[in-house]
């Protein structure tokens, strides 16, 4: 009997400690940093694809079902994900551990007065596109690496090693990028959306304009107007946008000013091939050096 | 057992005395609605016409951890009213179980639960006219849903049961003074629902959904029931509802929805001798589509078809009493949608067809109006 008590109980723990900790991200990178930090001691899956628009997925019970079977979910924060509670909620998992990754990240265009719809959509905790920065990269995969842990101590050596090894892999990578975007510094762009604020303080690029006249307004012909008076006046390179967005308005600018439209995704899977951070981070600058 | 007994008390208790020290989210939805019809005699024929604005205030935040509360006060034909004041615990009881107590629009079918703002169409469907009445299906009780152990799909099943109000509204009728008011006698609502995700760009909603109780009582004595006054009246509703959406990028989508009910009720009748009850059976059902052909415009149309004449005094106490005439109508409209959620401009048009017994005639009717729904504050996101 003590024999059998003894085996349950070896049983138990090794199973305990071969079972992967079950991730459920937000968006496509973060699921990306899991999988590098977490390797095959976690499982992830996300809820928004790359080719979808973070701010505004449909609350889907299948996105519940996925949170259900999860220990811990990770959002990028800065009420990007306004959908998430209702998902959460609709999951009934009371065991669910939700992290914030933007807790530690430096954060911008962090409004300092009151701000109401008057001006778009704007977050009112800041700018929420900061995973465009790779060095914010390193701060969410710290952050995830600290979550795995708390989930899983047991691992703390093995997601460690993971995260140096992402850590040089960006630092690597950052000399790189730098190079290839070193023609455009201090140069100017339009972007579509205001979310590119921190790919471009990260690179010396300088915003100029948005095509859309507030944060989530549709283009407007007053504004597209406005947009190739100043693309005229200045020397302006090209037009950001995710690929998301409609390019009907950046492509009608871009036939009278000739300006290049520069359509990209900016989460893992947004397109075909980029099925990793680093690929995506790599797509896109290769993209803008290349148009610039 | 005892423990998790103790800890479900607990987590009531605290849902039901516990104040929050954050504010809650609050939005108004204001609803403009101009029209002019074409019904000879109506003094709205051939005019433009303007509705009293209405209204929806929603209040809606966590009370702690486990448990939300929301209020939905609405001004309607100039009248202020508690449409929705409701708390529920969302987690932390046995079994995953998420209760849901107060007043309400009830989960029989899909459609019921969505405000009107968030319909696609302008005009209620037929069929919750008649049998829910002009408000929809909106009680007082308590819901109990429980999320069922299926592993590739999400199935829930709710069970409620209800204080009757919505059922039993006696709307006149010649026949009305052979009814009672029902007394103390609870209804009982419940769905069966399942969610699939059919590849990254298709989601269909399927239920089926019951209703029963008594909605009233009759009042003369019953050559079977010697000795008592009156006897329960009783009905039963029986629903299916689907939802399909297939959505491949935030500027295209389609939309198909229907439901359809089956009513089966005690009704009084007359007879040359005296009065007596009878079993009727009954139905009604609408489908529409809605076509979102750009990121801001949709197009669509729905067919209703139900027992009961829409928009008349009814034949019998109420209109779900009817058995003999029927009501037949197509909408159709286009949405117009500059700004995300914040502001909806819709220009519908309903036709009604009428199909009267006993020779009776009444001429079709056809509605046009032009819709403007406004948005303030952070109005969360509607569930599929």
């Amino acid at each position: 009997m003590k024999r059998i008590l003894i085996t349950l109980v070896i049983l138990l723990s090794t199973y305990n400690s071969l079972a992967e900790i079950k991730v459920v991200s937000t968006t496509t990178v973060i699921a990306d940093l899991v999988k590098i930090i977490g390797g095959d001691k976690v499982s992830v899956d996300y809820l928004c694809r790359g080719d979808q628009d973070p701010h505004f997925l449909e609350v889907l019970p299948s996105y519940m079902l996925k949170l259900r079977k999860a220990d811990i979910v990770i959002k990028i924060g800065l009420d990007l994900e306004k959908w998430l509670p209702q998902l959460i909620d609709g999951s009934r998992n009371d065991k669910l551990k939700l992290v914030d990754l933007s807790s530690n990240i430096p954060k911008k265009e962090v409004p300092t007065s009151k701000v109401d719809a008057s001006e778009g959509d704007v977050h009112p905790y800041g700018n929420p596109h900061y995973w465009l920065d790779p060095e914010n990269a390193k701060i969410m995969a710290e952050d995830i690496y600290n979550a795995l842990v708390e989930a899983s101590p047991q691992d703390a050596d093995y997601f460690r090693k993971n995260l140096s090894n992402l850590d040089s892999m960006i630092n690597s990578k950052m000399k790189e990028w730098s190079s290839k975007l070193s023609n455009l510094k201090q140069k100017n762009i339009i972007t579509f959306h205001k979310s590119w604020i921190y790919f471009t303080d990260r690179f010396g690029l300088n915003v100029v304009g948005n095509v859309e006249p507030k944060p989530g307004i549709p283009p407007t012909p007053s504004h597209d107007a406005e947009l190739v008076q100043l693309i005229k006046k200045g020397s302006i390179k090209l037009i950001l946008m995710e690929n998301y967005y409609s390019d009907s308005a950046p492509n009608q600018i871009a036939q009278i000013t000739r300006i290049k439209v520069v359509k990209v995704p900016n989460a893992v899977y947004g397109t075909e091939g980029i099925d990793s951070y680093i690929k995506l981070i790599d797509y896109i600058v290769n993209q803008v050096s290349s148009n610039g | 057992m005892i423990k998790k007994l103790f800890f479900s008390f607990l987590i009531i208790n605290s849902a039901a005395f516990a104040q929050s020290n954050v504010n809650p989210d609050i939005s108004l939805l204001g609803t403009f609605n101009t029209f002019t019809n074409f019904n000879k005699g109506t003094p709205e024929y051939g005019k433009l016409n303007f509705e009293i604005p209405s209204f929806e205030l929603f209040i809606d935040g966590y009370l702690n951890p486990y448990a939300r509360a929301t209020a939905n006060i609405a001004f309607e034909d100039g009248k202020f009213s508690a449409e929705e004041l409701y708390a529920s615990i969302v987690r932390g009881l046995p079994l995953d179980i998420q209760i849901k107590a107060g007043k309400y629009l009830l989960g029989f079918g899909k459609l019921n639960t969505a405000h009107p703002h968030a319909w696609s169409f302008l005009n209620r469907p037929l069929f919750h006219q008649v049998y829910f009445g002009e408000e929809g299906f909106n009680d007082i009780g308590a819901n109990f849903s429980f999320i069922l152990p299926t592993e590739d799909f999400y199935s829930t099943l709710d069970l409620g049961v209800y204080k009757g109000d919505a059922i039993s509204n006696n709307t006149g009728g010649e026949d009305a003074d052979y009814y009672n008011v029902r007394g103390n006698s609870l209804i009982f609502v419940g769905r069966l629902g399942s969610f699939f995700s059919i590849g990254d760009f298709n989601n269909l909603d399927v239920g089926i959904s019951a209703s029963y109780g008594n909605y009233a009582k009759s009042s003369f004595y019953l050559p079977d029931s010697i000795g008592f006054p009156s006897q329960m009246l009783t009905y039963a509703y029986g629903g299916v509802d689907f939802k399909f959406k297939y959505k491949p990028d935030s500027y295209t989508s389609l939309v198909v929805q229907g439901e359809g009910i089956l009513n089966n009720r005690d009704v009084i009748r007359r007879t040359e001798l005296e009065p007596v009850i009878e079993s009727i059976t009954t139905y009604g059902a609408f489908i529409y589509f809605d076509y979102q052909f750009l990121k801001q415009f949709s197009i669509g149309a729905k067919y209703d078809f139900t027992y009961g004449i829409i928009g008349d005094e009814p034949s019998y106490n109420t209109l779900a009493n009817d058995d003999m005439n029927k009501t037949q109508g197509i909408e159709y409209w286009v949405g117009y949608y500059p700004i995300e959620e914040t502001l909806a401009l819709r220009l519908g048009a309903q036709h009604l067809k009428f199909d009267l017994t006993d020779n009776l005639k009444k001429d079709t009717e056809s509605t046009i109006t032009l819709q403007l729904i406004f948005s303030l504050g952070p109005h969360k996101a509607h569930q599929f």
